[in-house]
């Protein structure tokens, strides 16, 4: 299948459970979904159709005016990047887990809840990847409202120098 | 250290030491007597915050940062970088320019490979192969250094294009350098082809099938060995790759053996490429191009081959002169969860070999331990114990 094709089909396929469908860069189809079933729908349909790979899920923080984390899903397919984006609010962020449908997803949604602080549901495994296990509860790098004082004030602790 | 109690089963911790690596990992393994019957991983023992750190430096001083990421592949990073930066800002590279990144982008190719070439041969047990190929990789090391004057981290990059000319002198070191190196890399791939002892340790063995690697997600030279045509240099040619292609190297096999020759094979795929770019036509013109110091809101996706696989970013600008965000996707995240899978069902002497041969670069790892549970004996296993283990159990 080549680029135009590919493209094409992928604009049709997003657009069906998008609320807004744009084909932001001569390669890449970028649509944003209303609601948690929406996103899986979408995900489900570029499963069957067997359109691409996720390659990765990227977390923005829109900042505290806009008050909404956003979540991008981007499946390759060839030299096309379909990304699906989804908002959720900063007081109760959640998206749906994909792991079900796509292992390699774990990975990608276990860092996504531990930089940003976005719940997943339905993860089998929620455990950190990344940030080490005396991280503070509650502190999420990657937000924009991050305070490094949070951090200092955890960690700065006397090394046991006795065992 | 996690320890994990199973009814009549042991969990073995691997890691997480592993210094040459950029994700240095923790292998939590259960085994049953001999067999592991399940793997897991926890990563981020030198997690540095980099995608944090970019959003409060300009786009100038994060190619420094970005170029950090890896030791190893760090031209890619810095490729990547540039490419999306100069897609947000509108701008192209000259083709000269796009040549060179690519010349430096396939030596550093044929540096990686050749690393982990000898790390592979050392976890063998087969260190007279890992002397001689670290011996050859000193030739394309030489090269770099004489190119761009850094064993690592070369900097050639810029944003717009490159730091460096590439003069008749320097081409012609290159070339008789890539003679030798071919000549060498016939010799290893008829060694890891008909080497009996070598061949016990890798075929049939950590066998992924096509199915498993698109389900799993793999990437780059693990995905090709199981028949998946993934390598971004043919698919979405960046840089110079449209102008001096490169065809995909593939087996079907998907074990080790497939992983080793997909690797060797891809060499002769360098040699070529940058044969061509310097004997015929490294195109005329600039070396550099004008970029913006601010730059307007916008994003983009760009992808790329490194050594190991797809490397993946993704940029956002807000019209300052920093980023809005950049997510770095290395391919070492791909293979490692869903080469780890295949661990399971294989003998513990097997791990060692399975896991190299994504390359993840574990030679370093010395904090392996095994911690038997059950009977309240506890025994702490080094890498190199682990890695002695597996050589003694094929001898």
């Amino acid at each position: 299948m080549n680029t135009e094709a590919t493209l094409h089909l992928a604009t049709k396929m997003v657009s069906e459970w998008a609320t807004e469908t744009q084909v932001s860069e001569p390669n890449r189809v970028d649509g944003l979904m209303a609601t948690s079933e929406d996103l899986l729908n979408a995900v489900m349909m570029l499963r069957v159709k067997r359109l691409g790979y996720l390659a990765a899920i990227t977390g923005i923080d829109l900042g505290l005016e806009a008050g909404e984390f956003e979540v991008l899903y981007h499946f390759c397919a060839g030299p096309v990047v379909i990304t699906l984006r989804i908002r959720t609010p900063r007081e109760t962020p959640s998206v749906p887990s994909l792991s079900h449908y796509i292992p390699s997803a774990e990975p990608f949604e276990r860092e996504l809840s531990e930089m940003f602080g976005v719940a997943v549901v339905g993860i089998p495994n929620p455990e950190r990847l990344y940030l080490p296990d005396d991280w503070p509860e509650g502190v999420y790098p990657l937000r924009k409202d991050f305070e490094r004082s949070a951090l200092n004030e955890e960690r700065d602790h006397e090394y046991d120098t006795t065992g | 250290m996690n320890t994990t109690q199973q009814a009549e089963r042991f969990t073995i911790p691997i890691g997480p030491q592993h210094p040459a690596l950029k994700e240095p990992g923790h292998f939590a393994l259960t085994v049953d007597g001999e067999i592991v019957t399940s793997a897991s991983v926890r990563l981020g023992y030198v997690h540095r915050g980099i995608e944090k750190a970019v959003e409060e430096r300009t786009w100038v001083q994060n190619l420094y940062l970005l170029e950090r990421v890896c030791g190893i592949c760090s031209h890619i990073h810095a490729t990547a970088y540039c490419l999306g930066v100069e897609q947000l800002a509108g701008v192209t590279a000259p083709p000269r320019a796009q040549a060179i990144r690519e010349v430096v982008a396939e030596l550093e190719r044929i540096h990686s490979h050749m690393l982990w070439f000898g790390v592979a041969a050392h976890e063998a047990g087969f260190d007279t192969l890992f002397m001689y190929s670290w011996r050859d990789r000193e030739t394309v090391m030489n090269l770099l250094e004489g190119l761009t004057g850094n064993r690592v981290n070369y900097s050639a990059n810029v944003l717009g294009g490159v730091k460096f000319d590439i003069d008749s002198a320097q081409a012609d070191a290159i070339l008789s350098g890539l003679d030798f190196l071919e000549k060498r890399t016939h010799h290893y791939l008829d060694v890891v082809s008909t080497d009996l002892v070598f061949l016990r340790r890798t075929r049939g063995i950590g066998v992924m099938t096509r199915q498993q690697a698109e389900v799993l997600g793999a990437v780059g030279p693990t995905a090709r060995a199981s028949g998946v045509e993934r390598d971004i240099r043919v698919e979405a040619p960046y840089a110079g790759y449209s102008e001096y292609p490169v065809s995909i190297v593939m087996d079907t096999t998907g074990d080790l053996e497939a992983r080793f020759e997909v690797r060797i094979k891809e060499l002769f795929e360098s040699y070529r490429v940058i044969r061509r770019i310097l004997r015929d036509t490294l195109p005329p013109g600039d070396l550099t191009t004008r970029v913006p110091r601010r730059i307007k809101e916008n994003e983009t996706v760009i992808r790329v081959e490194a050594p190991r696989g797809e490397l993946f970013y993704f940029m956002k600008s807000n019209g300052t002169d920093m980023p809005e965000r950049i997510r770095v996707r290395t391919p070492t995240i791909c293979n490692m969860t869903s080469v780890i899978r295949l661990t399971v069902g294989h003998q513990l002497a097997d791990v060692p070999m399975i896991l190299v041969g994504i390359d993840p670069c574990f030679s370093c790892n010395d904090r392996t331990a095994v911690i038997q549970d059950s009977c309240g004996n506890r025994q702490h296993w080094t890498w190199e114990k682990l890695r002695q283990y597996g050589i003694e159990f094929y001898r």
